[in-house]
């Protein structure tokens, strides 16, 4: 489902983000990637839905070679995986349903099928009533949750998740992990970038740690740290 | 799809309001440089029918003869108005000038010194030189009198005003492109966060693209309107100012289908440059 063959990227021609990385990923599996701030999670994170390119080595998403990708193939196959950024990326003007219906929007997707998809995913993230709020109206764990249904609403194959409990109190990272699982129960893989130490040691899933752009440790149902 | 618009538009209301605003004024100066050309070619013209030719005719030529002349002048080509004074038609004029001292024309009751003569207006001061040439060769014609010089500066101004407008109108008109072109460029960078996170949830670049285009031909349109509106408005002040304080100066009276001409050019401009300017602005933040 997501292959990586010796990976590596060089931003700017100087900053070493990945270093030889190569992994595999099957399909339904639920990944944590790990490691200290600046070590590469989110560069990893980008490769998979082609925000970012590699400079070296190769990465293979859903039977594509990235590199050999047409620009104009690239926004059908953002279509089949789920993301919610780091920063959330909502839409400041439109409100938590239009950035939600939005995804669906974008494939062209019937009024009706809309407006019962978005309800559930609105439903699911326990923000259905707050659907007018806009962004700006919303608390970051709120964003947060509607960058959540956005990336559901769609039922990718593959859900990838940059910190999506950033600066949350417990409970709430708690519920949103719990999102995640249930995703993948689902059948959805599930890439998830965090430093949410207790939850992966609470989770017991596969653990892939990053050190400097190296990948360090690759371990089936890990903790934070070894 | 235009309802999205319509919202995008409001959400974005003050940048949407600055952009037709700027749009509106950029094509206000456009608006007010084709009104001036307006004026500037009616002025000449207006000069231009007062260059009159007089050509001089035989005293003792018959009616019939000068009658034949008349005709021939009328069917010579740039010729617009032929208008023949008899002798007793050019005493009666004489007598007007100078009513009050009438008895110095008494004696000249009975038989006019004065010679019958024509009066022409051609098509435009360049003809003058061709016309009073065809004149002089006319057998019951002595003289031909015109303003020479006057004829020859008045067509040198007639191709230079003619130039001046039209270059006039290029230099607002490419300064108008400018100004509406960058306003879009700013307003649509400014969303350039947008566009990039469309295209990161799976936007293809024409479904990004296309209300931006509808935008942009909306606010070509509202600015042009607004440019017709300022342009308007004003010329009508000033030319109502002109002629309360020189009320000899020929000004244009706008009609509607000037008007209406003067809205097409710029909703053409308008929506063209905003169409151009929207789609070359979101290109450059699709590479995403
Ligand atoms: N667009 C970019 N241009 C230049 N350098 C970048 C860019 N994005 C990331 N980097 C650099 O690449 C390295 C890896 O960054 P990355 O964002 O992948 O780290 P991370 O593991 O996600 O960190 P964090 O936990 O803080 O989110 C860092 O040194 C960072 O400064
Ligand atoms: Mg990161």
């Amino acid at each position: 489902m997501i292959s990586f063959r010796n990976v590596s990227k060089v931003y700017n021609g100087s900053v070493k983000a990945l270093n030889g990385v190569s992994l595999h990923i099957d399909k339904g599996e639920f990944v944590f990637a790990v490691g200290a701030s600046g070590a590469g999670k989110s560069t990893l994170i980008k490769m998979i839905y082609r925000e970012e390119t590699p400079s070296g080595g190769q990465v293979f998403v859903l039977g594509k070679d990235l590199a050999k990708m047409r620009r104009r193939e690239v926004p059908y196959f953002r279509r089949r995986i789920g993301v919610v950024f780091q920063d959330f990326k909502l839409l400041e003007h439109k409100n938590a349903w239009e950035n939600v219906s939005f995804a669906l929007e974008v494939t062209g997707t019937s009024r009706r099928e809309i407006n019962r998809r978005v309800s559930q995913a609105l439903n699911l993230v326990g923000l259905l009533d707050r659907r007018e709020a806009f962004p700006n109206e919303l608390s970051g764990g709120e964003q947060q949750r509607i960058a959540i249904a956005r990336a559901l609403v769609r039922n990718p194959d593959i859900l990838l998740a940059d910190e999506p409990t950033g600066n949350l109190d417990p409970k709430t990272s708690m519920e949103i992990f719990s999102l995640l699982e249930r995703a993948n129960l689902y059948g959805t893989t599930v890439v998830v970038a965090t430093h949410a130490q207790d939850i992966v040691n609470n989770l017991r899933k596969r653990v892939v740690e990053l050190r400097d752009g190296t990948l360090v440790r690759d371990e089936r149902r890990g903790a934070y740290s070894c | 799809m235009f309802s999205q618009t319509f919202r995008s538009l409001w959400r974005n209301k003050l940048s949407s309001f600055l952009s037709s605003l700027t749009t509106g004024f950029a094509l206000f100066l456009l608006g007010t440089s084709f009104l001036v050309s307006i004026n500037l070619g009616y002025m000449y013209q207006m000069a231009e029918s007062q260059m009159e030719i007089q050509a001089y005719m035989n005293k003792e030529a018959s009616d019939a003869e000068l009658a034949a002349a008349v005709t021939q002048i009328r069917d010579m080509p740039g010729v617009s108005e032929v208008k023949f004074v008899s002798k007793e038609a050019a005493l009666e004029e004489l007598k007007d000038m100078f009513k009050d001292k009438a008895s110095v024309l008494d004696s000249l009751e009975e038989d006019s010194p004065l010679p019958p003569s024509v009066r022409v207006n051609t098509t435009g001061a360049e003809q003058i030189p061709v016309v009073v040439e065809a004149l002089k060769s006319i057998d019951v014609i002595n003289d031909v009198i015109y303003q020479e010089e006057v004829s020859e500066r008045l067509a040198q101004i007639g191709k230079a005003v003619q130039y001046l407008s039209l270059g006039g109108m290029l230099i607002v008109g490419i300064v108008a492109v400018m100004v509406i072109a960058n306003s879009i460029r700013l307003a649509i960078d400014a969303r350039r966060q947008e566009i990039g996170i469309m295209k990161l949830v799976g936007a293809t670049d024409g479904f990004v693209l296309m209300p931006f285009l509808l935008e942009g031909v909306f606010l070509g349109l509202l600015g042009s309107a607004l440019g017709t509106g300022f342009a308007v408005g004003v010329y009508n002040w000033v030319a109502g100012k002109i002629a309360e304080f020189i009320p000899f100066m020929p000004i244009v009276g706008l009609e509607t289908q000037s008007i209406q001409e003067m809205f097409g050019i710029m909703a053409l401009t308008g929506v063209i440059v905003g169409l151009t300017g929207s789609a070359f602005s979101v290109r450059r933040h699709l590479r995403v």
